[in-house]
């Protein structure tokens, strides 16, 4: 195989990218001068040997722990459960959560092979069994799979004592009842509240 | 409500070509194997976005081609339109939908644009063939005139997979068990809407069956995998479904999947012989066979014009080859009087025309091309 297809099938492994995408993209760095696609070798690489897993939490930094877990001023008694560290960018990104954050680095998918095991459960189970923590928040995904897990974290946590809840589900902010399919219609009918 | 125009490429053997439809339908004359049923085919590919005769994508694609595409408009009585597209490209394994050159946000949304039943000589597996063929019936039906019933459906085939595997993974357990109250809720939801049409519509079927079989009673029956007991609540039902999945864990644990679920219902057609009640699917012969399985496209047919409130667009292919003659005169005065929409049939020749013989306009078809 030579470089260039090695490049190809490389850059098509990546999420979104399909085979077109990626021949387009190996063309553009062999157009452009050498140091350009040696800057993107440098920051794969740099990406391997720096980043890892926050001890704590499970999220990606630079350090031992990550800025959420190395922020004193974090709520450490208010845990929320994701399943992806991108996760933990969204909800920061809201900026109106104040507390600490597990990753789960998944969800249950037997189909995957993906069971308790493999999300290391284990280990958030250890956290909520060291103490302090009053509430854990499931912010798993709306899927049929974030929603399993949830149920099965639910089960594992309620006899640890913390309050157990999860994200409500519903219309999107700002936009028109119209516009939204009936599920999630469906879904916010189930969920609504008294005013 | 009508199909006006049909645009057609790369689709079987049938030739490149716009074909403009008149409000009452056409009869298609041709020989064997010269595009008839293809045609019929690429009509109702448009309804439910695949194949009536089970055909898969890329056997659509005529041959050395790359891609196909069927598009159609429907117009109704006020001149209102609407242009369905679909194309599928071999190449890629997919298929693009446009509704009025947009694409939807999902494929099942462009579901149904034409409402049409299509009555085929293999609708008799319908009733000979296994469970599995009348599940996929009432789902065809259900997704194409129930909202959120196809949401629900594809919630519970995904779930019952993960369940299984979970199954299979642990044997049992709190893994599997997390999939138990998605697994139910779906599950409950297609119960229910598959066990109210049956109730909806099984008088209308018995009239049918009646009037064809020349004076037989047909019935038609939900036969689900847990008690239903009268159950009229999406909630009754879940707790129905929630209970008999306890009551399987050991047997599901040692077989590896999941025992009960509307996965494993089914519709049962019955005749009455004599004091007994026999099924048709072990007993009944080829006549009552074919008789319930009109019956049921008749049903489908009336479930449309409830649901959308317009006559069903109906396909005839070749249907009354089969059926004997007594049988067949009966159903086409039945058809005569409920059907009063746009006929699409295809018939070998002349003679085999006879419902609207003096109305349809005739078509020929050669070597897939349609001669106007």
């Amino acid at each position: 195989m030579s470089a260039m297809e090695r490049l190809v099938q490389e850059f098509s492994r990546l999420p979104g990218v399909g085979p077109k995408t990626a021949v387009r993209m190996v063309f553009h760095l062999l157009k452009r001068p050498p140091e350009e696609a040696l800057r993107l070798a440098r920051a794969l690489e740099d990406l391997t040997r720096k980043i890892h897993p926050c001890r704590e939490c499970g999220n990606f930094t630079e350090d031992e722990l990550c800025s959420v877990c190395g922020d004193p001023s974090r709520d450490r008694g208010l845990l929320c459960v994701v399943e992806e560290a991108f996760d933990v960018g969204a909800i920061e990104r809201a900026g109106r959560y104040r507390g600490v954050y597990h990753v789960l680095g998944g969800r249950l998918s037997p189909l995957d092979g993906i069971g308790p095991e493999q999300l290391g459960v284990e280990r958030l189970l250890a956290r909520v069994v060291g103490g302090g923590i009053r509430e854990v928040i499931l912010a798993t995904n709306a899927s049929v799979e974030g929603e399993a897990t949830a149920v099965f974290l639910e089960g594992l946590l309620r006899p640890l004592g913390p309050r157990v809840t999860r994200l409500a589900r519903g219309i999107p902010v700002g936009s028109d009842l119209e516009y939204v399919d009936g599920s999630t219609i469906a879904e916010a009918l189930e969920g609504r509240r008294e005013m | 409500m009508h199909l006006s125009r049909l645009e057609v490429r790369n689709f079987r053997n049938l030739a490149a070509q716009v074909l403009e439809f008149p409000p009452g339908g056409v009869a298609l004359l041709g020989e064997n194997a010269q595009g008839k049923s293809n045609l019929l085919e690429a009509i109702y590919y448009l309804e439910t976005l695949r194949s009536f005769r089970g055909a898969r994508e890329d056997h659509l694609v005529a041959f050395g081609k790359s891609f196909f595409r069927v598009e159609g408009e429907v117009q109704g009585e006020e001149g209102e339109g609407a242009v369905v597209a679909v194309a599928f490209d071999r190449a890629l394994r997919k298929k693009r939908l446009t509704l009025g050159g947009r694409e939807p946000q999902r494929l099942g949304d462009g579901l149904g644009t034409l409402g049409a039943v299509v009555f085929a000589p293999s609708d008799v597996g319908l009733v000979s063939d296994g469970p599995g063929v009348r599940r996929r019936f009432l789902d065809l039906v259900l997704s194409l005139n129930r909202p959120g019933y196809l949401q629900a459906l594809q919630a519970y085939r995904q779930i019952l997979g993960q369940r299984n595997a979970a199954l299979r993974m642990t044997g049992g357990g709190a893994s599997v068990e997390a999939w138990d109250s998605g697994l139910v809720r779906a599950g409950a939801r297609v119960v229910l809407e598959r066990f109210r049409w049956v109730e909806r519509w099984g008088e209308r079927y018995s009239r049918y069956f009646f009037r064809i079989s020349g004076g037989e009673a047909g019935r038609i029956r939900y036969h689900s995998s847990f008690p239903l007991a009268g159950a009229v609540s999406e909630e009754e039902v879940a707790e129905g479904f929630s209970a008999a999945l306890g009551g399987t864990r050991h047997r599901e644990a040692r077989l590896g999947s999941t025992l009960v679920g509307p996965h494993r219902d089914d519709l049962v057609l019955t005749v009455e012989e004599g004091e007994r009640e026999r099924e048709l699917r072990d007993y009944g012969s080829g006549g009552q066979k074919r008789t319930a399985a009109l019956a049921l496209r008749l049903v489908e047919a009336a479930t449309i014009r409830e649901a959308r409130q317009r006559e069903p667009v109906v396909l005839l292919d070749d249907v009354f080859a089969e059926l004997d003659a007594a049988r067949s005169e009966r159903v086409l005065a039945l058809m005569e009087e409920e059907e009063a929409g746009q006929v699409i049939l295809s018939a070998p020749k002349e003679s085999d025309i006879r419902l609207r013989r003096h109305t349809l306009v005739r078509w020929r078809i050669r070597a897939g091309r349609v001669e106007t």
